[in-house]
């Protein structure tokens, strides 16, 4: 299985990945490689981590192969179309962020042909932070898991996803991002 | 036990299996949570541990520590070797009693780095064993094996994994051992000292040692066989991996040589692979390394590579471009992407400074004093979050050489241009590192320079490490804080003014006075990185007239202009960090700090 996990930088996206990687191994995988974007990108700039569990040895997914798309956000969304499979699923968080280029009037934010990019080239769910408030703060990225898992998106149970957050987040915050996995679950299925 | 790692925690969990004492390091992408990973075990409370200052002092004490029988690590990027290539160069010569790894991190791309240099290279031209782990999996193993290679040689050994090993992740099989030993402590002998004659036996002795192991079977080296196969390919560090999914993909059994170790290069087990095969393809990344050493012993036009325009000479090899390669090499055809495309032009996103970065508002002081005194002015920058005040509007950063490099390149532009004004702005993990010498260097050839020492009291760029000037070590434990103010009046300079950056108008009037002052002054701009700080409150946009001076002013990434209403600007309470220099400069007064929680 290949999941790319992709948004801006500081949106949480390493999180998301490990705890993927961790509970494809709690479900059984042999193997789980992630492949993350550390450095420079994390101050605001565009952040991809690749996921993958089976039958490969290095952990970035070639252009065309991903099975499922997890964007943080809309244009890095339409950015990361290219890694889809035809048809790949992907779930994309409204969620808009404009480069600094973007207000100052030398590029565009073309929100509209975003969206239709990404229905053009995929099986995609969108979710609204106007209506999902996690969306709009730190537990974006289990929100977004439990949005994957809700929709039978992931081959990975509830259950492992639960104890793979367990391990990763720390305490204070685990409450507040089981609840967060459990609305994604439940703003998928709607 | 399994245990999902990144590459990095990997070498760590392998140094701690291999039993270091001893580990230092200076922060550096991609190297960085090797020393990080092992401070957060419990392990690293029974050994030594330190942030060095930088890497020159990292290799030097641990050179000390290794001396005394200690097994010792030392970390950086590839750049940071340039910085501690003194004592690694002089250490391949003097050697070392316990096991001295020496991990230094390439960064193909480049990503985050100054160059796109090659340790492999450096590792032949220092006479130094390197190994190219091409997996987080093999990083953990040859970790271990690299402080046994170590102790065997009594020579330091360098493991060079790239970008690719160090933030990949994967799951690993993890020991629970430690390994065991007494070391002796330091014994004086003539041996430690560096003098010409013993240099120059070493020199000869190294050569040999190394000329030996060329004949080696070192397990890290080795050949796939596929007997029908008249062409070769080879490999080394994550180009390996990537080229297992290429052939698995395109059901292709070719004879392969993986160099996992590629100095000493395997030229007996390079010869033998060579012998039946036509034609050889080298797959690396950065230097043309393990291309130049086939050439050197395998006559004729054979090898395919950098050298014969078959594989890129720069940049990362992705998956795409090494199938291309392959399928070209191979007379397949290029392969057409199966991939969609997305017709839509995307708004680029680089990095940013962060909303609420402190560096944000010095750099707006700065710029403020500059224009209020109408005199020509040269930004010469530094390495770490604030070389991003290069971008619009801010533009605060017209030269960036490398760590330390702004105050010193900002002395030659002075002594060149007199009628400029010349500022440096320097980071205060990176005044550690290597500016206080350069400092020092303006104030005894009296150059007239302002230096800016941005102390957010955290190294940012890298992720947020102590350094001298935080009172904290690695482990959190406290310790003495050195003060940069003090620093800067006991190097002789003439004016010192600590100043908070956010007090806008107290802080261009500073760099005011700093730039009239003839000779070296230094303003300390102090407020913490929004990573170390609380944060306070946010900001809000009442009424906006649309006159769009706080985006043309800062480029504060927080505030957008809102297409819904014509254009008024807005600020995401989200990413608002409270700092509340748009509400300085907003003329019109129609920013202010938002009433509720935060
Ligand atoms: C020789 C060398 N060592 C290490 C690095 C990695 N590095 C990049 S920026 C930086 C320091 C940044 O800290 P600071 O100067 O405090 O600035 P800040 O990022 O906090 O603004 C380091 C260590 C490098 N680029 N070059």
């Amino acid at each position: 299985m290949n999941i790319l996990i992709c948004g801006v930088g500081g949106q949480g996206t390493v999180l998301a990945s490990k705890i993927l990687a961790e509970s494809a191994v709690i479900d059984g995988s042999n193997v789980a490689r992630t492949g993350e974007t550390i450095g420079m990108s994390q101050r605001g700039g565009s952040v991809v981590s690749h996921v993958r569990t089976e039958g490969c040895d290095s952990p970035y997914i070639p252009l065309g192969e991903a099975d499922l798309l997890i964007a943080f956000e809309k244009c890095e969304a339409a950015r990361s179309i290219p890694f889809l499979k035809k048809g790949g699923k992907a779930i994309v968080s409204m969620t808009e962020i404009k480069p600094v280029a973007v207000s100052l009037g030398v590029m565009d934010y073309n929100s509209e042909a975003m969206e239709r990019c990404i229905n053009e080239h995929s099986e995609a769910v969108f979710l609204n932070p106007a209506d999902n408030e996690f969306l709009q703060g730190k537990c974006a990225n289990t929100f977004l898991l439990g949005a994957a898992v809700g929709n039978g998106l992931i081959n990975i149970s509830e259950n492992a996803v639960k104890e793979a957050m367990k391990r990763l987040i720390k305490p204070k915050f685990y409450d507040i991002n089981i609840k967060a996995f459990e609305a994604g679950m439940k703003a998928c299925q709607e | 036990m399994k245990m999902n790692l990144l590459g990095n925690a990997a070498i760590a969990m392998g140094a701690k299996a291999a039993g270091v004492r001893f580990a230092a390091g200076y922060p550096g992408t991609p190297s960085t949570e090797i020393m990080e990973t092992l401070s957060k075990t419990e392990y690293a409370k029974n050994i030594h541990m330190e942030w060095s200052i930088n890497e020159k002092a990292a290799a030097e004490a641990a050179a000390g520590a290794a001396y005394s029988g200690q097994r010792v690590l030392v970390t950086m990027k590839q750049v940071g070797l340039n910085v501690a290539s003194d004592p690694v160069m002089c250490l391949a010569y003097i050697g070392v009693k316990g096991g001295m790894v020496i991990v230094v991190a390439d960064d193909p791309g480049p990503i985050s780095s100054q160059t796109e240099q090659d340790t492999r290279a450096f590792a032949a031209y220092a006479h130094i064993p390197v190994l190219d782990p091409s997996s987080p999996e093999e990083a953990y193993e040859m970790t271990k094996y690299a402080f046994t290679l170590s102790e065997k040689i009594g020579r330091p050994v360098i493991l060079r994994p790239t970008t690719k090993v160090c933030h990949a992740s994967a799951t690993v099989e993890v020991s629970d051992e430690v390994y065991e030993y007494n070391p002796d402590g330091f014994v004086k002998n003539p041996k430690w000292v560096i003098f010409p004659p013993l240099s120059y036996r070493r020199h000869i002795e190294n050569f040999k040692i190394y000329n030996t192991m060329e004949q080696d079977d070192c397990e890290y080296n080795r050949a796939c066989a596929a007997p029908e196969s008249k062409i070769g390919i080879v490999t080394g560090g994550v180009t390996t991996a990537i080229v297992s999914d290429v052939l698995r993909d395109l059901d292709l059994k070719i004879k392969r040589l993986i160099v996992g170790r590629p100095y000493p290069f395997p030229t007996a087990k390079a010869l033998d692979f060579a012998e039946n095969v036509d034609e050889i393809l080298v797959l690396e990344e950065l230097e043309p390394f393990i291309e130049e050493q086939l050439q050197r012993i395998i006559p004729g036009d054979k090898i395919k590579g950098k050298y014969t325009e078959t594989v890129p000479t720069a940049g990362e090899l992705r998956y795409e471009n090494i199938k291309n390669i392959i399928c070209g090499f191979l007379g397949l055809g290029e392969r057409a992407e199966t991939a969609c495309v997305c017709d839509v032009t995307l708004p680029g996103r680089a990095p940013v400074l962060c909303a609420g970065c402190p560096h944000r508002a010095s750099f707006y002081a700065v710029k403020s004093a500059v224009k209020n005194r109408g005199k020509k002015a040269v930004y010469c920058g530094d390495i770490g979050c604030y070389t991003l005040g290069n971008a619009k509007p801010l533009e605060t950063t017209d030269t960036c050489l490398c760590m330390g490099g702004g105050v010193t390149v900002a002395q030659g532009i002075s002594s060149a241009n007199p009628d400029t004004d010349a500022i440096a702005f320097i980071g205060d993990s990176t005044f550690f590192a290597s500016g206080m010498t350069g400092v020092a260097n303006a104030v005894y050839n009296r150059h007239n320079i302002t230096v800016c020492i941005l102390d957010n009291r955290t190294t940012a760029m890298t992720g947020g490490q102590p350094h001298p000037g935080t009172g904290k070590t690695i482990l959190k434990e406290d310790t003495v804080k050195i003060e940069i103010a003090g620093v800067l009046t006991a190097l002789g300079v003439g004016y010192v003014k600590e100043c908070n950056p956010f007090d806008l108008e107290a802080a261009t009037a500073t760099a005011i006075e700093a730039l009239d002052y003839d000779g070296v002054s230094c303003i300390v701009f102090k407020a913490p990185c929004i990573a170390v700080a609380p944060k306070p409150c946010v900001y809000e946009v009442i009424d906006c007239i649309g006159c769009r001076r706080c985006i043309n002013e800062i480029g504060c990434p927080a505030i957008s202009l809102n297409s819904d209403s014509g254009g008024n600007a807005v600020i995401d309470t989200q990413s608002c960090y409270g700092c509340g220099i748009c509400e300085t400069v907003c003329k019109p007064g129609k920013i202010h700090k938002a009433g509720g929680a935060v």
